[in-house]
């Protein structure tokens, strides 16, 4: 059986056209590629940061 | 597909052939992202926009650079009525790829036409409307809304869904099925509208349920179905309709409701358009009958007065008029006179005639010359005509024959009025008789016209007798 009430809070406020602008810059436009490459970057550093450690505690 | 690190365009090798970076899972992702847009595409063409726009999605989760999948979800985003959505992807299509992006003519689509642009904000405006009447459970002013909405932008599926949700609110299944074909023809496997497409058949059919599939298989061999526009139409094959009986009974049941609408309806208020008159009319002829009442009443009064006087004027008539017509008192008078001239002598005729005149009822109507001849009459012949009747008179009274006496005395006082005895003796007679009334008035008269006499103490002394024994 549908609640009416349930169903209703479904339903949600359309944008106008004049909130698209602040609806496009506010959009999360962050993806996987993203993540990927910001993982890979933060090894890469992560990786050089413990080589200099390792050799200026060989030094 | 290009180095996330130096930029280089990839081959088919796992690393950067340019900066030696390991691309394996970074291309993995690009074919995910590209997977999920295939998938996007393929539900898209069989108009499943619900599941186009959830693959789309994923599809550009993956990678934001997906132009095709930004510029398609756009695309599904339109012709779901969500305008604000789909321009928001091209915007941003656009912005990615400035150069050779179709986004950039769907853009310029859309803002080209200002009457267009304007349309599409008063729909989201109206929408929006609508959905706060819903809040407000102002419902009604919801639906008309909604109705608006749709006028304006008919492929807007949350629109067809909430007018769908008001209508199963207010129990208008048909209506709510309506709406959420529209809503299948548009996004065929949005589940919201499956939901509640499901809920409007339960309640539209809820006693067949499980037999529904085998029934529509036998429906299916007795029907024709086919698409006018974007109704349904079901005809139903080898069905006779029964006009025969069916057509009397329903021919029999308008002409009973007819006869029913006209007892209850029309023919109480002829009758009582008829009574109004009725009640006028008789209003008017109950004040004629008044008037006509007060005329006969007063004609009535009149004749009862001229009756009387015609009573009055016979019984004046009867004492001058004769059973031949004539005079009465004038011609006894003159039959009088005509026996005196003949023979002076014979008196006796002479007062029979004079004796019926009744001189007392003439009154003042007799004229001057009858009075004078009766007088005339009466002066030649009375004294003898006096000593007559007092003669026979007081010898009837002698004998004691009083009734006789009577008339004889009175006539004979009548004739000579200076005869005393004459009017004692009558007044005898009269108390003898038994006449007290008489007697006492004939009494008085002695008294009074014959004072001093023997007469009339004797008089005073039968009065107080008469008037002691009362």
């Amino acid at each position: 059986m549908i609640n009416f009430e349930e169903e209703l809070k479904k339903f949600h406020l359309s944008l106008e056209v004049e909130d698209a602008e602040e609806a496009i810059y506010n959009q999360d436009l962050t993806d996987m590629a993203d993540i990927f490459v910001k993982m890979i970057k933060d090894m890469d550093h992560e990786t050089t940061v413990h080589n200099e450690s390792k050799r200026q505690i060989e030094e | 597909m290009i180095c996330y690190n130096c930029g280089c365009r990839l081959s088919e090798h796992d690393f950067c052939t340019g900066c030696g970076a390991d691309v394996s899972v970074y291309k993995r992702i690009m074919y995910i992202s590209n997977r999920f847009y295939n998938d996007g595409l393929e539900k898209a063409r069989v108009r499943d926009l619900t599941g186009a726009i959830t693959s789309l999605r994923q599809s550009l989760k993956f990678n934001k650079n997906n132009i095709e999948a930004r510029n398609l979800l756009g695309l599904v985003y339109f012709e779901m009525g969500e305008v604000v959505a789909a321009l928001s992807e091209w915007v941003i299509s656009k912005n990615l790829r400035p150069k050779k992006n179709i986004a950039d003519d769907y853009i310029e689509m859309i803002q080209s036409n200002q009457a267009r642009l304007d349309s599409i904000n008063q729909t989201i405006k109206k929408y929006n409307q609508a959905l706060l009447y819903c809040n407000q459970e102002s419902l009604d002013l919801a639906v008309i809304q909604l109705k608006k909405v749709l006028s304006l932008n008919p492929k807007f599926v949350r629109a067809h869904q909430l007018l769908a949700l008001l209508y199963i609110s207010g129990e208008e299944w048909d209506k709510a099925r309506k709406e959420l074909n529209k809503c299948i023809q548009i996004d065929a496997n949005n589940t919201t509208t499956l939901r509640y497409l499901q809920e409007v058949e339960n309640m539209l059919i809820p006693e067949e349920g499980a037999k529904v599939s085998s029934k529509k298989k036998n429906q299916t061999k007795d029907v024709i179905k086919y698409q006018s526009g974007n109704e349904t139409i079901i005809q139903p094959v080898n069905v006779k309709e029964s006009k025969g009986v069916s057509s009397l009974v329903n021919m029999g049941i308008g002409i009973i409701i007819g006869i029913a609408i006209a007892c209850f309806l029309i023919l109480p208020a002829r009758i009582q358009a008829a009574k109004a008159t009725i009640n006028d009319e008789l209003r008017v002829v109950s004040e004629q009958l008044d008037a006509k009442t007060a005329t006969i009443d007063e004609m009535e009064q009149q004749v009862n007065d001229l009756t009387e006087q015609k009573a009055k004027l016979e019984e004046d008539l009867e004492g001058y008029v004769g059973t031949d017509g004539a005079l009465q008192a004038t011609d006894k008078l003159l039959l009088a006179a005509d026996a005196y001239l003949k023979n002076a002598s014979d008196i006796v005729t002479v007062s029979e005639y004079l004796d019926e005149i009744d001189v007392e009822s003439l009154g003042t109507s007799a004229s001057e010359s009858f009075t004078s001849l009766y007088g005339t009459l009466t002066g030649l012949i009375g004294p003898e005509l006096a000593k007559n009747y007092y003669d026979e008179g007081y010898s009837d009274y002698r004998q004691e024959k009083f009734a006789s006496a009577i008339p004889k005395l009175a006539k004979a006082y009548q004739y000579d009025e200076t005869n005393g005895d004459a009017l004692f003796y009558l007044a005898n007679s009269y108390r003898r008789n038994g006449n007290d009334d008489k007697a006492k008035e004939a009494y008085a008269k002695v008294i009074e016209l014959f004072p001093g006499t023997e007469k009339a103490n004797r008089s005073e002394a039968y009065l107080a007798e008469m008037n002691n024994a009362n």
